[in-house]
């Protein structure tokens, strides 16, 4: 499995975005963006919770 | 007494006796009161009699001029070393100048003495100034005042070496605080063992300094301690040989010698002087204590960035989640609209390029109709 990239998932969040602001894209594909979207989002939560749980024991640890 | 017969006749032997009988008469009509005189005590030792015995001298630089035993009969002593311990802040010891009121005594068996009956302790006090005065001005001279000040050092000394006697109490005293700080710091202490009063002390102070700076460890700092003591305990601290050690040494020295009222030259000569032990672990617990207020700071410092940061991060990727939210075509079928798309699902927004029997479909909220155009108006 590859490992989480925060940084290419914001990117990706950004081209889906653009894809679904875009009248050009059929909604079957607006579906689909959606879900990979919040995929994503929860992946990036996910990822930004356990940053600031990693911090906070780091902290309690001094 | 008659002469054996290889002598002339007129020579007439003196029996020995007869000889110091002489002396003892010319030592007395020559000194026939009591004389002050000044003097340097060369040893000085106090038997269990309680008499007290010196041995004076009179030098020139390096040349003696003068020695002579001295003694201050029990009887005396027990009534003069109290004055002198209070006024001169300790015991009459070697490399002190005295002025003392002395009768010559000459005796047969005993030959000169010197019988002291009183010390003036203003004269010792003054010399012992003055000598002072001259070992600080031939540092001065010899730019060697301030050598220690031009030393670095480093901003959290660990390696200390200490100066001092194992069982002194300062040193004792010392350790106890360093290590029992409540911050939990902990420090590299080595203890170079060394005589920290009387004669002895300058030159063991300065042998001591001696393998501080040639052991093969690296140390940040030492340390000289000597937790208090009468002003004659203490006096070996203002030794020209003992300044010159400290002064030159290659690592920075600091001084913990006797209580407030104490200033010897070398504290003057050392990098920093302070009052007792106890308060000299006090400077380098405080250094480290000061070192990790800062680290927590940039860490709290840091903290908040972090979190500053986090929390941007967030907001970034909630924003981009109500983007494509508020993006989605099909948000107008919640709110009871319709929509028309093409055969490919692409929302129609006008009726340009569709035709008459093109296939269209139509989006509700709930299900969708397929339509085929039957007239364009």
């Amino acid at each position: 499995m590859k490992k989480f990239d925060y940084l290419e998932a914001l990117s990706r969040l950004e081209q889906i975005a653009a894809k679904v602001e875009d009248p050009a894209t059929g909604l079957p594909e607006i579906e689909g963006y959606l879900k990979e979207s919040s995929e994503l989002v929860e992946a990036c939560r996910k990822y930004l919770r356990s940053l600031r749980e990693g911090w906070e024991k780091a902290e309690e640890s001094l | 007494m008659p002469g054996p017969d290889f002598l002339p006749q007129e020579v007439k032997p003196l029996a020995l006796s007869e000889l110091q009988d002489r002396i003892q008469e010319g030592v007395e009509s020559a000194c026939p009161g009591k004389l002050w005189v000044q003097a340097e005590i060369a040893s000085v030792s106090t038997k269990a009699n309680g008499h007290c015995y010196l041995d004076l001298v009179e030098h020139d630089g390096a040349t003696v001029l003068a020695r002579a035993k001295a003694v201050i009969w029990s009887s005396r002593y027990r009534l003069l070393r109290p004055y002198l311990l209070e006024a001169l802040g300790g015991e009459l010891q070697a490399g002190m100048q005295i002025l003392s009121r002395v009768q010559v005594s000459y005796s047969g068996i005993y030959s000169l003495t010197l019988v002291i009956d009183e010390i003036e302790p203003r004269f010792t006090l003054g010399a012992a100034e003055l000598e002072r005065r001259r070992t600080l001005e031939k540092l001065e001279k010899e730019g060697l005042l301030d050598a220690q000040q031009a030393l670095a050092l480093p901003d959290l000394p660990y390696a200390l070496a200490v100066i001092s006697a194992r069982t002194a109490a300062g040193y004792g005293d010392f350790v106890r605080h360093l290590e029992g700080n409540a911050y939990g710091f902990a420090f590299g202490v080595e203890l170079f063992e060394a005589t920290m009063q009387g004669e002895a002390a300058p030159q063991s102070i300065a042998d001591a300094l001696q393998r501080v700076e040639t052991s093969d460890k690296p140390f940040d700092a030492v340390l000289i301690l000597r937790g208090g003591g009468s002003a004659g305990d203490l006096s070996c601290f203002d030794d020209y040989g003992l300044c010159f050690a400290i002064a030159t040494c290659p690592l920075p020295v600091f001084t913990a010698i006797g209580h407030e009222r104490d200033h010897h030259i070398a504290d003057r000569v050392a990098l920093r002087a302070v009052k007792t032990p106890t308060a000299l672990a006090d400077e380098f617990i405080e250094a480290f204590a000061a070192e990790d207020e800062h680290l927590l700071a940039m860490l709290s410092q840091l903290r908040l960035s972090a979190l500053s940061r986090l929390s941007a991060e967030e907001q970034r990727v909630r924003g981009l989640e109500e983007r494509i939210a508020a993006s989605n075509p099909r948000n107008v079928l919640e709110r009871g609209y319709s929509l028309v798309t093409d055969g490919k699902g692409v929302v129609l927004k006008r009726a340009e390029g569709i035709s008459e029997g093109d296939e269209i479909e139509v989006l509700f909220r709930d299900g969708r109709l397929k339509c085929l155009v039957k007239t364009k108006i």
